[in-house]
């Protein structure tokens, strides 16, 4: 490019553009300023008393990893992708990303190609004594061009100019179109605005259209391109050769500064906070706090844009609507203590909007900091575990429980298998069902069979019961107590002895990965476990004809990311037809244990929102591999009145081996 | 007036007259199931805790009704919020709800 | 004048009200959808409270409604609504032109595999009452084989929102007493156990059914919910409740556990219903004109109910709801249905 450049330069000596008003200064200007001035001021004091507000640790955290070259390659690609392109919208619902995509990116152009032009041009005027602040923005106002020494360069930024500031109108009038006809775009629910949101809102529809206007008034004077010089023509056309252009500027300098003046207040704050929030999130720092620290940059760096609403389970009625992310984050925003408590208790913790969120707002992980404000210092007396333990433990290890079993049912050695993890030498696999499974013994009974089937050698550590994995605990906000439990569990299956721990709850499972660090010990989801056996060939199975579809729990598949593993196994076993929201985008079944206070009347509406989801393609069987989903759609599809639904529920080990 | 004193020995017995309504009126209004139960005793039958310790939620339902929340408090201490109550309940109560709320209105702040 | 009648439903409330019609001089259609006449009543074996047996009970009704037309393995297809009386077209492919329908669609029992928690159709050991009927009746029965500890559930599927029923049975309790009653007479080693919510003993005798259970059987009542059952390693089942008098949690270990599976409204019923668009109350039972005065009409001029299709019943509840049908008919069917010009102001005083 530069040769070129050079070649054009030589070739129009005189200057291509001429300061118009050599003050470079005009009345105008003002409120733009102001409005710009506030903001920056309100981002920069925020950001520093965010940073503040770290804890020092993450804070010394989050300076290495701007400077780490894996997190910097992660943080402009997140930055370009997130808060530019909106790449996660686009993926989605692509009229809708394009919507978003023309408007920032668009604008982010408009405002980086301006300060281009600003500093091939006028230079000097980048200074911001010089009125660095406002000039680019307004350069077309302040400058004439020569129009005998328009140049290929000129024309070019004229060009790109004209092309992004239709790029941003178009996004703009989809917006427009979007508030009054939202499902066209893909949204069944839009947010309701607050004050300040429709005052940022009706700005900025008007700086674009304004910002034409000023422009194409001014373009026989500034230059322009198809743009704005055509519109320019058409003025000309209409009013004759005299153009009162100020007004326009006036105008499109106001909606500038009421525009980032209202931003602080308003949802538009997300386009700056977004990129800290970004930085922070990449660098791996977690809230502690629902509202400070961390936690502030990510719900000013919510949008509001209200994608969540349609994700939310909860929301099949119209009602529930006001217990979603979006608003719980508004809330927080607010701080509405009491609101807040009631929406952060009433979510089922599917983590849905977390996974469909443009920005990766983890709304889960807030209400959790939410509900541990109120929970986590109710007492607790867990001093029975450690004599529950330390008991039980015999010196050996995994007889534990066939010892209880003997003990208490009177029963002699021999009628006790020899499944003692002691006596095999195979891989050691510890089978642990939880609390819940307990209640559905078919999942029992069938991974009883799978294992039986394969030859796997196992030891079933809570045949007689056990202690609870701590995930519910956690769920309740409870995170002190849930340590508790979770240590004593973790004694309990470390001194098993084995190598392997497989787990049918998915609860469980999450828990188990994410919070129990056991060493030395595999912790697999059964559902992984048993399509390794089958890959391996132990496990001997037939594909029938059956037509199966698989739901996906919410802990498993977004909250431990097990989507593969259950359907290569079930391809292997029949006919595996698609529910029309599968994968991440898997509506929960209803019966949730994330959910503190949804009574059971909305959970069964949510459940019948899932299924008709799964019964989209006619399957004969749903497989699942939860027993809360398990139980839930089991008694949803006898109790869904006035409707006949003739299909079977059955675990992922059930169909693996009826 | 003689006062004979009775009143010194304490009374093992459950008197209702000690029963604070808006307490329980406040739980409620956080939890209304805290009014449906029909003592089935099937939460205390599947308690996970119940398993090592003494827990009853019915039990606690019944103590809060009868001026005792200290014993409610006394038997909820060692819940893990499992949840296997909510699942086994007949009337459909919000147990794990329920516990929190009986836990945060009853407890001395 | 012979008017038509259908009663939609061969059980002891559809073969009363047939005989009792009968006799009053009506034409009666009765059809049935199974192969058998006599409903639950032909699976069981005795009855309570006096263990009368019930073949003896399903003879009598089947004594007196002989000479009414009857039709098994037959069902409605479609009922259109004529002026005042109802075309049906039945399955067999006759069409009947009825003045008045009487549907005794009964009740199913609660399918006990929906409690998972309770191992039915999971481990051997578990059966429902009516199997136990089956084996009293044939004599064998895989999961009996001398029982030393037999445990009774009360209230399986019933008084119950996760399976979808909120109300009393209101005939398990006394079935319950009495089955403990006939295991321990044909196992008098056995050891029973009764778990119960509310013993729910009302009727005549029933109170004697249970002294006598305590008292001479020494059955142990236990006052808790069963909520857990699981398997040993041996097959025996472990069970878990409250004792809620103690107020303690119990476990206890059973070679046979018996649910007391609860009445649900019959599936072909409510397909009938659905033909008739015949309103169900949240319980999914027929609605009724008016639960005290009005039991036995529907809110659709012509369409009568008797027996379990109004809600559970006991056998001689039933009996006296389909004689009261009867009554209602024909009261209909002299006062009202012949007026043909005044045909709808009477439906709306009178109905």
């Amino acid at each position: 490019m530069t040769p070129l450049f050079h070649l054009l330069a030589a070739q129009a000596a005189d200057p291509e553009v001429i300061d118009r008003i050599p003050s470079g200064y005009s009345h105008f200007v003002i409120p733009f300023t102001i409005g710009i001035t506030f903001m920056l001021c309100w981002i920069g004091v925020g950001c520093i008393r965010l940073l503040y507000a770290i804890p020092q640790a993450d804070r010394l955290k989050f300076w290495k990893s701007l400077f780490l070259p894996k997190t910097i390659v992660k943080n402009l690609k997140d930055l370009f992708g997130d808060c530019l392109l909106h790449v996660k919208i686009w993926q989605r619902k692509p009229l809708l990303g394009y919507m978003h995509s023309a408007i920032a990116f668009g604008w982010f152009m408009l405002i980086v190609l301006g300060h281009i032009e600003v500093a091939l041009f006028v230079p000097a005027r980048l200074n911001v004594t010089r009125g660095g602040l406002f000039y680019p923005i307004f350069y077309r106002y302040f400058v004439w061009m020569n129009p005998g020494h328009t140049t290929l360069r000129g024309s070019f930024f004229f060009f790109l100019m004209d092309f992004f500031l239709l790029y941003v109108l178009s996004g703009i009038a989809l917006a427009v179109f979007k508030r009054f006809r939202s499902i066209v775009l893909g949204m069944r629910h839009t947010t309701k605005p607050s004050f300040a949101d429709r005052v940022a809102l009706y700005s900025l529809w008007m700086i674009f259209p304004l910002r034409l206007l000023a422009e194409s008034f001014t373009a026989d004077l500034s230059g322009g391109s198809f743009l704005t010089v055509g519109v320019n023509h058409f003025w000309h056309f209409l009013f004759g050769d005299k153009l009162w252009f100020t007004p326009c500027w006036w105008a499109y300098s106001i909606c500038l500064g009421l525009f980032f003046a209202a931003m602080p207040f308003s949802r538009y704050m997300h386009i700056l906070t977004e990129v800290l929030w970004i930085l922070l999130r990449n660098a791996g720092i977690q809230p502690h706090h629902p509202r400070k620290g961390v936690a502030e940059a990510e719900i000013y760096a919510c949008s509001s844009c209200g994608l969540c609403l349609d994700a939310c389970p909860m929301n099949v009625q119209k009602k529930n609507l006001k217990y979603s992310s979006v608003y719980f984050i508004r809330f927080l925003r607010r701080h509405n203590e009491k609101k807040i408590n009631a929406i952060a208790d009433k979510c089922l913790m599917c983590d849905k909007c977390h996974a469909l969120c443009p920005v990766g707002v983890d709304a889960p992980a807030l209400r959790r900091a939410q509900r541990a404000t109120v929970n986590n210092a109710l007492p607790y007396d867990y001093s029975y575990l450690a004599s529950a333990v330390s008991s039980g433990q015999p010196s050996g290890h995994g007889r534990v429980h066939s010892r209880f079993a003997a003990a208490e049912y009177g029963l002699g050695p021999a009628a006790v298998p020899e499944t003692a993890l002691t006596e095999s030498k195979s891989p050691r696999v510890l089978y642990f069902a939880g609390c819940m499974t307990h209640l559905t013994p078919r999942i029992i009974k069938s991974v009883d069979k799978v294992f039986k089937a394969a030859g796997v050698d196992y030891v079933f550590a809570d045949r007689e019961g056990g202690i609870c994995c701590g995930r519910p605990l956690m769920l309740a906000g409870r995170t002190e107590a849930a340590a508790v439990v979770i240590e004593a569990n973790k004694k309990m299956i470390e001194e098993s002895g084995c190598d392997t721990l497989v787990l049918s709850c998915p609860i469980c499972f999450k828990v188990f990965k994410e919070e129990y660090h056991l060493a030395g010990i595999k912790v697999v989801h059964y559902t992984q476990f048993i399509n390794d056996l089958i890959i391996s060939g132990r496990l001997p199975v037939q594909k029938k004809e059956q037509k199966l579809v698989y739901h996906d729990p919410c802990e498993l598949g977004r909250g431990c990311g097990v989507y593969f593993e259950p359907r290569a196994a079930l391809n292997q076993l029949g006919t595996l037809v698609k529910a029309s929201k599968e994968y991440d985008e898997s509506i929960c079944c209803g019966g949730s244990l994330g959910s503190l206070t949804l009574d059971s009347r909305d959970r069964s509406k949510i459940s019948e929102a899932s299924l008709d989801s799964l019964l989209a393609n006619d399957p004969e069987t749903i497989v699942t591999a939860c027993p809360l989903c398990l139980k839930t759609f089991s008694e949803a599809v006898s109790n869904v009145r006035g409707r006949d639904i003739n299909v079977s529920v059955k675990d992922f080990a059930e169909v693996v081996c009826p | 007036m003689v006062d004979f004193g009775f009143g010194l020995v304490p009374s093992s017995r459950i008197n209702l007259d000690l029963f604070d309504k808006d307490k329980y009126e406040e739980l409620a209004a956080v939890e209304p199931d805290v009014r449906i139960c029909m003592a089935c005793g099937s939460c205390t039958a599947v308690c996970t805790a119940g398993k090592f310790s003494t827990t009853s939620l019915r039990e606690a339902i019944e103590d809060i009704k009868n001026a005792q929340p200290t014993k409610a408090l006394e038997l909820l201490k060692a819940c893990q919020l499992c949840g296997k109550c909510s699942m086994v309940c007949p009337r459909g109560i919000n147990t794990r709800h329920l516990i929190l709320s009986i836990i945060n209105t009853y407890s001395i702040k | 004048m012979k008017n038509n009648i259908l009663i939609i439903g061969g059980g002891p409330a559809g073969l009363e009200a047939s005989a009792q019609l009968q006799r009053m001089g009506y034409n009666v259609i009765l059809i049935e959808k199974s192969p058998k006449l006599g409903g639950h009543l032909a699976k069981w074996d005795r009855l309570f409270p006096d263990s009368v047996p019930a073949d003896e009970v399903l003879g009598g009704l089947l004594r007196g409604s002989e000479g009414v037309k009857c039709f098994t393995d037959t069902d409605v297809r479609a009922i259109n609504r004529l002026d005042k009386s109802y075309n049906v077209r039945l399955t067999n492919g006759i069409t009947v032109l009825s003045d008045a329908v009487l549907v005794a669609s009964g009740f199913d029992l609660f399918d006990a595999v929906k409690k998972e928690e309770y191992g039915y159709g999971i481990y051997d050991q578990v059966m429902t009452n009516a199997d136990l009927e089956a084996y009293f009746k044939t004599g064998s029965d895989r999961r009996i084989e001398n029982p030393g500890r037999i445990g009774f559930a009360h209230c399986v599927g019933s008084r119950d929102e996760k399976s979808g029923c909120r109300s009393c049975s209101k005939v398990c309790c006394a079935t319950a007493v009495k089955q403990a009653i006939e295991m321990k007479q044909a196992f008098p080693q056995a050891e029973v156990y009764c778990f119960y919510m509310d013993l729910r003993l009302f009727g005549r005798h029933y109170e004697d059914l249970y002294l006598k259970a305590q008292k001479e059987y020494g059955i142990r009542f236990i006052r808790g919910r069963l909520a857990e059952v699981s398997e040993n390693y041996d097959g025996t089942l472990q069970v878990k409740a409250e004792d809620t008098v103690a107020g303690k949690p119990l476990k206890v270990t059973l070679d046979l556990l018996v649910l007391m599976a609860g009445m649900r409204p019959s599936a072909s019923g409510k397909a009938i219903g659905d033909l008739l668009e015949m309103a169900v109350e949240e319980d999914g039972y027929f609605a009724v004109r008016s639960g005290i005065a009005a039991c036995q009409r529907s809110p659709i001029p012509g369409i009568f109910l008797a027996g379990a299709a109004t809600g559970p019943k006991t056998l001689p509840e039933t009996l006296a709801d389909a004689r009261a049908a009867a009554m209602e008919i024909d009261r209909y069917l002299t006062e009202i249905f012949p007026d043909a010009r005044n045909y709808k102001q009477l439906v709306r005083e009178r109905w």
